[in-house]
């Protein structure tokens, strides 16, 4: 059977391409003033999961921004006094019923009821949480993405020598296992630091990077592609043949051109992150001192508390999902606007 | 001896536990599915020499079935070499099953451990300074191969226990090593090259007699022969570590069918074992299988749920937050024993030098807070303790140290420590909690928030391995900064001897107060040479005179077991003797 190639009519009504179009028409006259970027935020406000996951996310944005501010609104807060002032002992140590749910009817109080054994309240701890969250996620983000970029940039413009050496680092770090590496990591970084006044900043700290260290490669070989054909294009050559420097040319004319793919991979590595972040701390190699979305899942996954208690661990868990779920969509969505010849 | 289970359980100021072996009692719960059980009283210290086989049958047992032991949260023991075992978990299932050694406890009727004869015909003769004890074996004692035990294979296993190199965590380096004639130059069988133990003339065989000569008085020889470490080893290389741990022969009731250390232990019907012989072991199921490291939440669900496969089954733990449930639902197959344990807090006396700083820190400490914030239930699991000494044990007194029980009082905390010179800044405190268990760092929190609200500033530095392993390593340069530990520790039988000395005696390496009166220490060697009936009595008014005058050590809690029975398990009770199920009378109905 011989294989049907795809004639110019079949790609011609498959492909999103925009027809030709007159120079002079009106729909050409409104794209041509704007920026590429401009074109893919219009084609992204279209798009209404985009906007509706671009709410979500600018709503936990909020919540970890303003975490202070709004838990003192609600009159709440991470201190919190003796556990038996807030939890009975003697009843599974679940919350006293003038705490709120599940024994008792719904009080302002605490908005979102206080955990079982420590009658810590749940929304001050949820806010803070999601700002841990977001706070390591974000960092580790454009961590990675700037060592990304920079090694993708260097390695697949330089090539030869540099690009073999910089490929078997990316290589090898691909090799190595991170949950293995981080829970190898986690006692060696807890002996050298549990001494230290400032322990929980130093663990976010390392967890950040921790988490760009094994992150960066993916873009890295994304960029290192994209300049591999960007490099040979006439305006690279001409750059070249004008004499300006290599930092020029990778900076002033190949980053400019890069803008799509690596917002693409920082918006799908966000997600990521949030997601190893609460991984790892409910693997308790992460953040350990109670304030993370994690410690509150692993603090509410028992039978028991989940029969009694549901809410306990719907709110965290809820936090997770939705802005795993949002951000993910929105990084889709956006990789669309930007790239609307991809199909799906 | 060691406690394994606690490390991902029990929280707080220490994970684990060391000893238990003594006498108590177990409170079986009220039957009516109440809340308000209490720790039952115990009197500990009976003893029984005349007692001989066979042991009186368990009213309404019927022979058959197979008992599930699940054992949440509890790796189980490394080695079943009996001359090794030093744990709760490994002793309570060897000594009452596949086992024997010269003495053995028995539960009688009001839920007392009796001291009765095992190997031994009696419980030994000791000579009038307590330096020479002879055991006289019984005849009728058989390995599993059928062959006799012999006094000759009693004495090379308890030569064995001489060996701190080839067993160092055996409880043989702390009490033959210290008791036995000329033990510390005696490197053992198996790294002093003397495979039978000729070379060593401490213990003496003559036809069925045993002789062991002892280095000073050691009025406590009869307890210590209950440990399967004083039992039969077969002569030579057939027993040689760390081979023989993997299958030990048997000489009790049962014998291992299969063992995966950390996972599971089989243990079959020993045909060769002989009722007569033993007067106190039973052999009533077909088979015990031995569930180890168990996820607690889980087992919780299989024992709740009365299916077939938890009817027959019996689980060693209960998570706090089931315990409402079942003891509705369980009456009294939940059953509730008393551990013979004190938790502990130790503040350096080198560092806190002043009682009332001391003082203040058992004022300040949260007590309810930090067992319902680790999981344990208030009143339940976890008691006040007044005294270094057990409930049960004999001597005990129930003194309080200023008129009452202390408790949760951050104001008297404050005016303790302006007493003591330290009103105008908090006092700075540096300790360790174990970062790894989310429980420890709650309770951790808990203990920070009282002790801040008592007048101290809390530095609490998070570990992740185990904190004895800080504790008790000097050179560690974590413990170095500390000025607060704790230890949590268990009798090995029902003796002030095994609680204070090893907690407070100058130097003793469970010490981590790094306590040392030149008095006290006397005073504990004075005790071993008082006459047998006045030395409970003297550990129960040492306890008092070191808790009132000195106050070295603040004891936290005393802490009871939970065990859940299936419904088709017969006679569901605790072992007083050790803290775990009564393993040697329980049955399958049929």
């Amino acid at each position: 059977m011989s294989a049907e190639t795809a004639g110019p009519e079949t790609l011609g009504s498959l492909s999103n391409e925009p027809e030709h179009q007159d120079p002079n028409s009106q729909q050409a006259k409104e794209i041509s003033g704007k920026s590429p970027l401009r074109i893919a935020l219009g084609r992204l406000a279209r798009d209404k999961v985009a906007v509706l996951c671009a709410l979500v996310v600018l709503f936990f944005i909020i919540c970890a921004v303003f975490a202070g501010p709004i838990s003192k609104l609600f009159g709440v807060s991470l201190d919190t006094g003796l556990a038996s002032e807030y939890v009975d002992g003697l009843n599974n140590g679940l919350p006293k019923p003038e705490m709120g749910p599940p024994n008792g009817p719904f009080t302002w109080d605490h908005p979102m009821g206080v955990a079982p054994r420590t009658g810590q309240d749940n929304l001050a701890y949820w806010l803070y949480g999601c700002r841990v969250s977001l706070t390591i996620a974000t960092s580790a983000a454009i961590f990675a993405s700037t060592v990304g970029v920079v090694i993708g940039l260097v390695s697949g413009f330089l090539g030869g020598a540099v690009d073999k050496v910089l490929s078997f680092f990316i290589d090898m770090f691909l090799t190595i296992p991170f949950l293995l590496a981080a829970l190898t990591l986690a006692p060696i970084l807890n002996e050298r630091f549990n001494t230290s006044d400032n322990y929980s900043t130093i663990q976010k700290i390392s967890l950040i990077c921790v988490l760009a260290v094994f992150g960066w490669m993916g873009t890295a070989r994304l960029i290192r592609g994209e300049v591999l054909s960007l490099r040979e294009r006439e305006f690279v050559q001409a750059a070249r043949v004008m004499g300006m420097p290599t930092s020029r040319i990778l900076f002033k004319e190949l980053l400019p051109n890069l803008a799509a793919p690596i917002i693409i991979s920082i918006s799908l590595m966000l997600p990521a992150f949030v997601a190893l972040e609460a991984g790892l701390a409910f693997l308790g190699i992460g953040v350990t001192d109670g304030v993370s979305w994690g410690q509150m899942i692993l603090d509410a996954a028992t039978p028991v508390y989940f029969r009694d208690y549901p809410q306990y661990l719907w709110q965290p868990m809820v936090g997770v999902v939705a802005l795993v779920l949002s951000l993910n969509l929105l990084g889709d969505a956006i990789r669309d606007a930007l790239d609307p010849k991809t199909r799906r | 001896m060691k406690r394994n289970k606690p490390l991902a359980l029990v929280a707080g100021a220490a994970l684990l536990t060391l000893a238990a072996c003594g006498g108590g009692s177990s409170d079986n719960g009220n039957g009516d599915g109440g809340t308000d059980r209490k720790i039952g009283a115990q009197e500990g210290g009976s003893k029984d020499a005349e007692r001989q086989g066979p042991a009186p049958e368990v009213d309404g047992a019927a022979a058959g079935g197979t008992i599930t032991v699940y054992l949440p949260g509890d790796p189980g023991p490394d080695s079943l070499d009996p001359t090794g075992g030093w744990s709760v978990t490994g002793n309570s299932i060897q000594q009452a099953l596949t086992s024997r050694s010269l003495t053995q406890y028995s539960r009688d009727e009001n839920g007392q451990p009796v001291l009765v004869p095992d190997l031994a015909t009696d419980l030994g003769t000791p000579n009038d300074d307590y330096t020479e004890w002879t055991f006289t074996i019984r005849d009728d004692a058989t390995w599993e191969d059928g062959k006799p035990v012999t006094a000759e294979e009693v004495a090379f296993g308890i030569c064995r226990s001489l060996d701190s190199e080839a067993f160092p965590s055996g409880p043989g380096t702390e009490y033959s090593k210290t008791y036995f004639a000329g033990a510390a130059d005696y490197k053992g069988p198996y790294t002093g090259k003397d495979p039978n133990c000729e070379k060593y003339d401490g213990i003496s065989v003559d036809g069925q007699d045993i002789t062991i000569k002892m280095e000073k008085p050691f009025p406590d020889m009869d307890y210590w022969g209950a440990f399967m470490a004083m039992g039969p080893a077969p002569l030579g290389n057939a027993s040689k570590p760390p081979n023989y741990g993997t299958k030990p022969l048997s000489n009790g009731p049962y014998k291992v069918d299969s063992y995966k250390p950390n996972e599971e232990l089989v243990l079959v019907k020993n045909d060769q074992w002989s009722a007569d012989s033993d007067p106190a072991r039973h052999q009533y199921a077909d088979e015990f299988v031995f569930k180890f490291n168990q996820d607690q939440a889980k087992v919780d669900e299989i024992m709740l749920s009365d299916n077939s496969d938890s009817q027959t089954a019996v689980s060693t733990g209960l998570g706090s937050g089931n315990y409402n449930d079942a003891n509705a639902q369980l009456g009294d197959r939940l059953v509730q024993q008393t551990s013979q344990c004190v938790s502990t807090l130790t503040p350096d006396y080198t560092k806190i030098t002043d009682i009332n700083v001391r003082k203040a820190l058992a004022y300040a400490y949260p007590y309810e807070d930090v067992w319902i914030s680790g999981g344990e239930v208030p009143g339940v699991t976890r008691d006040y303790a007044n005294s270094i000494m057990p409930p049960g044990m004999a001597g005990k007194k129930d003194f309080f140290v200023d008129g009452e029980q202390i408790k949760y009082d951050p104001e008297k905390s404050k005016e303790l420590l302006a007493e003591a010179g330290y009103g105008d800044k908090p006092y700075p405190i540096t300790m360790v909690y174990y970062e790894v268990d989310p429980l420890a760092k709650d309770a951790q929190d808990q203990i920070t928030k009282g002790f801040e609200a008592g007048g101290f500033s809390v530095k609490a530095i998070p570990v992740q391995e185990s904190p004895y392993n800080i504790w008790l390593d000097p050179d560690n340069k974590v413990n170095k900064k500390l000025n607060l530990r704790g230890v949590n520790w268990c009798s090995d039988w029902p003796a002030g001897s095994t609680m204070l000395p090893p907690l407070l005696k100058t130097d003793a390496v469970y010490n981590t107060a790094f306590f040392s009166e030149s008095s006290v220490d006397d005073e504990m060697d004075n005790i071993a040479t008082l006459p047998l009936e006045d030395q409970a009595g003297a550990w129960g008014d040492l306890d008092e005179k070191i808790m009132t005058d000195y106050f070295p050590i603040i004891p936290t809690a005393f802490r009871n077991d939970l065990f859940v029975f299936g419904s088709k398990i017969g006679n569901p009770t605790g072992d007083g003797s050790i803290g775990a199920p009564n393993y040697k009378d329980l049955y399958v109905m049929q």
